[in-house]
């Protein structure tokens, strides 16, 4: 007869590296918590006080859109995004392709373009707004450079992803029948990625449709203008209507470009 | 025998194209969108031939004489930023992981779980500076305002990717806990969190990633940060201040990147690699 087991097998001890980063998580937040002057109290009857914020967002004014200033700021938007992902996509093909091993007519390029992709991406929309204000002047222009420069990073990098994860045949194939680099890059890399590109743009373009409703708050031009100016006069309710408006058309153009994008790829 | 007169078969031809009606389609749509575009943006297009020019010569003041005094100040105010990332992440995954678990069809009912996923969509739709924008009235122009802003922003991508993480997991150790006769709560804590926890901690080192890119910026509308700082300086004309705290604010994003990305490569792969 055996023993009855009557008692657990211990637990193992978490390990080392489960407790060094539960602490490093656990100082970090104190840390990070003292350098906001985080209060949870304070938070509590700062949010739960009656404010027009909150006022406003419950009863939304939908009547803006239909003022001459508000729509077209509006329709601005739409073609800063619209321009701005077309110039985009068309420069971060060519970063992208000209960046690999087998398109880059040498080193030095492969490496400077490299750079150039990785710098680009570093930066978020609003600081390229802001810069472009700085440099070019408030205005539209200034958005449609941000979101240019937005979507070459957003695109290129997803299109370099796809591009080292390439059939290599067909490039063996066009450089043995004597192409040169941009034939090749044509004849060969070009239909292979096609698909996920076109997805890739579609995907851009749902990216800057939002980015194009923040930049305006710089000066760069469209939606954000108006949210800037309806917020320097404490219309909630003017605020909360147009942005709502605006997120149910990002809405309705993310839906019909997932549906693109699932036939395409 | 008469011979068969080689009759042309279909497969002698070759086969007709198929005719690809809505590729032509959406080309014209796609064209005509961007003429519309181009045509009705109010841009100057005059002054985009002095752009490369104007770029250039804000490249020059920005780095050629940058403020290195002010070193100290911009790496407290980069600081700063990197302490709203991490705290709005916090507490945002604070709210997604309870919400996920209601996401998840494998815990939670068909209506709960499109109900959820409805408001994990809004939530996820609207952009942090925006958020912002309507924090900073309630909390001040501080820096919680910012957590806030970054808080509320995450939580429904988080929400969202914890759910597909809950949804993958191995039924087997749930059926485990229900066959000794474990309460509800005790289900999700010895099923289901043991199985999910690496790829969530993965999710949210991730989530702060991107954060600390958006708390950067957000800043220049006023909820703290180094964002406030580069916007007052290129408002002003400092721009040698403002080049200083761009190239920190690239410099502290990589490092935040690969910091991040060792320790979450080591929660998923586990120590002997």
């Amino acid at each position: 007869m055996t023993a009855p087991v009557d008692r657990l097998p211990p637990r193992p001890p978490p390990g080392r590296f489960a407790i060094g980063s539960a602490i490093g998580a656990a100082v970090l937040t104190v840390l990070t918590a003292n350098a906001v002057d985080f209060s949870l109290t304070g938070l509590v009857t700062d949010l739960t006080r009656p404010n027009s914020v909150i006022d406003g967002l419950l009863s939304p004014d939908w009547t803006q859109i239909w003022s001459r200033r508000s729509r077209s700021a509006f329709i601005e938007t739409l073609q800063l995004a619209v321009l701005g992902t077309t110039g985009g996509a068309i420069v971060a093909l060519v970063l992208a392709l000209y960046a690999t091993d087998y398109g880059a007519p040498n080193r030095t390029v492969k490496y400077v373009l490299r750079l150039v992709n990785a710098v680009i991406r570093s930066l978020p929309d609003l600081l390229w707004a802001l810069l472009f204000v700085s440099a070019v002047g408030v205005g539209a222009l200034s958005g449609l450079l941000a979101l240019f420069f937005f979507s070459i990073a957003v695109i290129s990098k997803l299109t370099a992803d796809t591009l080292d994860g390439l059939d290599r045949a067909p490039i063996e194939a066009a450089v043995a029948s004597g192409a040169t680099t941009t034939e090749m890059l044509r004849t060969a890399v070009l239909p292979q990625i096609l698909p996920s590109y076109v997805s890739f743009v579609l995907y851009g373009f749902e990216i800057n449709l939002r980015a194009s409703a923040v930049i305006g708050l710089v000066g760069a031009g469209g939606i954000g203008e108006r949210i800037q100016f309806f917020q320097g006069r404490g219309e909630w309710d003017k605020l909360w209507g147009l942005v709502i408006l605006f997120f149910l058309v990002v809405f309705v153009v993310e839906r019909v470009s997932i549906f693109l994008r699932r036939r395409l790829v | 025998m008469t011979a068969v007169s080689p009759s042309p078969t279909a497969a002698d031809r070759l086969p007709t194209p198929p005719r690809e009606w809505w590729r032509y389609v959406s080309w014209g749509v796609l064209l005509g969108v961007f003429a519309w575009s181009a045509w009705g943006l109010d841009a100057r297009w005059e002054r985009l031939l002095d752009a490369p020019a104007d770029l250039w010569n804000l490249g020059r003041v920005m780095f050629s004489d940058m403020a290195f005094d002010r070193t100290g100040d911009l790496l407290a105010d980069m600081w700063e930023s990197i302490a709203i990332a991490w705290l709005g992440t916090i507490i945002a995954g604070v709210f997604a992981l309870p919400l996920s678990f209601l996401a998840a069809e494998n815990l939670a009912g068909t209506v709960t779980t499109f109900v959820v996923r409805q408001v994990l969509n809004i939530l996820r739709a609207v952009p942090e500076v925006i958020l912002a924008i309507a924090f900073i009235p309630l909390l001040g122009l501080t820096p919680m305002a910012g957590v806030m802003a970054i808080a509320i922003g995450s939580i429904g991508t988080l929400g969202k990717l914890f759910s597909e993480v809950i949804e993958a997991i191995s039924p087997d150790p749930v059926e485990a806990v229900d066959a000794v006769g474990g309460s509800r709560l005790q289900r999700l804590r010895w099923g289901v969190v043991p199985q999910v926890l690496p790829e969530i901690a993965s999710f949210l080192l991730y989530r702060f990633e991107i954060n600390v890119r958006a708390s950067a910026v957000l800043g220049v509308i006023g909820a703290g940060g180094i964002g406030g700082t580069l916007a007052q300086s290129l408002r002003f004309d400092q721009f040698e201040v403002a080049g200083l705290g761009l190239i920190i604010v690239v410099l502290a994003t990589i490092a935040v990147d690969l910091t991040s990305g060792v320790i979450r490569r080591r929660i998923l792969r586990g120590p002997s690699t």
